[in-house]
């Protein structure tokens, strides 16, 4: 049993998130990924330190190490010097970076925290449990963690998980692109599934790409400016079309996203009684992002055609969030505890909370 | 009561059990494909089967020719198929919705009450294999309903734009719509062998009232698959036709059991 005595008097973890620090300042902070393994093994050398991890994503940079020096204060500090020495900030940079400053509970507890997704910009967001685990795997075969951080990185991955399958943090889409891609994969196996963006509005083009990263088959790209279109499609890997011609593919596809600048419906309830017919009925996903509306409402009484507006999945993304939000004290019980359990805090107690230097 | 009975009312409330567990676990968003609702389903299966045999014992002779006998062994051939089909069709959820069906089968089997069978005659494998094939067709059609009623609620919250716990776990209409075409499909194969069977059993169909709505059923699901086969109609209405159509098979049961 000496280990939690160890790991509660000597961890440490100082950091910047995208809630302390700006991203211009974070970008010039941020580890490289070829650079890490050498980053873990220059904090490990930093006098009085025994083990380390870095954590470097677009949204946070974290040392998480165990040192022998006298208090965590003497930790901290060196940490801070390493992170000014490690990326040459100017003296005035070094004095306005704000970082935080945790060690033994608070530490932990803020890993718990991070690997749940719950200190994530999307609350919930399961994409940081993926990379503190790489990061973990980079010191670990670097051999800069040993009992203390091995034991802490295990603990936090069972504390996520827990979190993850105890709660409902993950469900729901707290994004209009999130949402697009959870109806279609509702509507649709998404593998099978062919997209057609009428328009190529910036909103249309987010939900497209998040439908193609889920694994949407194949797309076509239709714009008044067939020059936009074909650079669009290019970058999609999709097909261009001229603008007088996408009526006719309508009933080739499975989700129309439609956001054109037209000061009319231009698409019709007729047009799309016509293409379901020639659909053989198979379901046809709209996503209206267009304001004024590109897709008369009328459409959606039509069987086996589901419309969304804008307002219907904002309202979607926003229950989403609020969801998500609903769930945050049961995921923080849950955290506290585990720390409990695994010893960072008596029964009861209370580890502080986020120091900022 | 007898042993048979006391495992088909362990059988009963394990599947009670599974519902409760599935409506619990969805209500509090915590449904991640519970395996405690198959294991569940598994032991109320291994139940059900402890009951036919037992059963099987008590009447000497396969125990499929009362109401509450034929009502079980269905309920039995819906949960076989449940999970003969659930995963391969990725139908997640199919066992919350099977649950409540098995349970009010073998509730309604109670409620009738197990009779003693007539003196046992002589064996004819055909008959039995033409009875058995019949009841697990209407299994079949009773999935296909199941996976109806799970269409139209997937269908309905699509519709309405009500994204909410139930929408997350139902699996994709398009892929319910499939497997409804397939459940109707393996059942319609199923029942005409059990009825090519009757042909080489040289029944006579006016005198066996069974064999008559054994064709009738058969009819009506031969119009539903040609519907959906040749997209005659749109997948919400043959949802409405697979859940509907049930009640023709289940009715049956009763007309020809009490005639």
């Amino acid at each position: 049993m000496p280990e939690p005595t160890d790991i509660r008097s000597g961890l440490v973890c100082v950091g910047l998130n995208y809630k302390t620090t700006p991203v211009e300042v974070r970008e010039r902070l941020a580890f490289p990924e070829a650079q890490v393994p050498a980053a873990v093994q220059q904090v490990r050398g930093l006098p009085g330190f025994e083990e380390s991890v870095v954590l470097s994503t677009c949204n946070r940079v974290e040392l998480y190490a165990t040192h022998a020096l006298p208090s965590g204060k003497d930790g901290h500090a060196a940490l801070r010097e390493y992170l000014i020495d490690r990326f040459e900030l100017q003296p005035e940079h070094a004095e306005a970076l704000v970082l935080y400053n945790l060690d033994s509970a608070e530490a932990a507890r803020h890993l718990f925290r991070v690997v749940s997704g719950l200190d994530s910009m999307v609350l919930g967001e399961t994409e940081i449990f993926g990379q503190v685990k790489a990061a973990y795997k980079v010191a670990l075969d670097t051999g800069t963690t040993s009992r203390a951080l091995n034991k802490l990185f295990q603990q936090a991955f069972t504390v996520g998980k827990k979190v993850r399958n105890e709660t409902t943090i993950q469900r729901g889409s707290t994004s209009v692109g999130s949402v697009a891609v959870d109806l279609a994969e509702k509507v649709h196996d998404l593998k099978e599934c062919r997209v057609m963006l009428v328009g190529a509005g910036e909103m249309s083009r987010t939900c497209a790409q998040s439908l193609l990263s889920r694994g949407a088959k194949s797309i076509i790209v239709s714009n008044r400016s067939y020059d936009k279109a074909v650079e669009l499609a290019t970058e999609m890997k999709g097909r261009a079309m001229k603008f007088d011609e996408w009526e006719h593919s309508l009933h080739e596809v499975d989700v129309i996203i439609s956001s054109t600048s037209a000061p009319h419906f231009v698409i019709r309830p007729e047009q799309i009684d016509q293409v379901m017919r020639k659909r053989r009925w198979e379901p046809l996903l709209i996503i209206d992002i267009a304001v004024p509306r590109d897709v008369d409402p009328a459409v959606n009484n039509i069987e086996g055609v589901y419309l969304y507006d804008i307002d219907a999945l904002q309202a979607i993304a926003d229950e989403g969030r609020r969801e998500r939000e609903r769930q945050l004290a049961s995921c923080e019980r849950i955290i506290e505890d585990q720390l409990e359990k695994y010893g960072f805090l008596k029964p009861g107690g209370n580890g502080g909370g986020l120091k900022l230097a | 009561m007898p042993a048979s009975q006391q495992l088909l009312l362990a059988a009963t409330l394990i599947f009670v059990g599974a519902l409760v567990q599935a409506l619990l676990a969805l209500k509090a968003g915590a449904w991640k494909q519970a395996r405690a609702q198959f294991v569940l389903m598994a032991l109320g299966f291994a139940l059900q089967t402890g009951f036919i045999y037992l059963r099987g014992e008590e009447v000497r002779q396969c125990p499929i020719r009362s109401l509450p006998d034929i009502l079980v062994f269905i309920a039995w051939s819906i949960v076989l198929l449940y999970f003969l089909v659930g995963p391969a069709f990725r139908l997640s959820l199919l066992g919350v919705f099977t649950s409540p069906l098995v349970t009010l089968m073998q509730g309604m089997a109670f409620l009738s009450g197990f009779a003693s069978y007539p003196p046992k005659g002589p064996i004819n494998a055909l008959v039995e294999l033409h009875i058995a094939l019949a009841l697990i067709s209407y299994a079949a059609f009773a999935l296909a309903c199941i996976t109806g009623v799970m269409y139209l609620v997937q269908e309905r919250m699509l519709k309405r734009h009500q994204i909410g716990g139930l929408f997350y776990q139902l699996p994709p209409i398009q892929g319910l719509a499939h497997a409804i075409q397939r459940m109707v499909r393996l059942g319609l194969l199923l029942l005409s062998i059990a009825l090519g069977i009757s042909f080489a059993l040289h029944l006579p169909m006016t005198k066996t009232g069974h064999v008559v709505f054994a064709w009738i059923v058969w009819g009506l699901y031969a119009v539903i698959s040609l519907l959906m086969w040749k997209h005659f109609t749109s997948p919400r209405r043959t949802a409405w036709l697979a859940v509907i159509g049930f009640i023709l098979p289940f009715i049956s049961l009763w007309i020809v059991t009490h005639a």
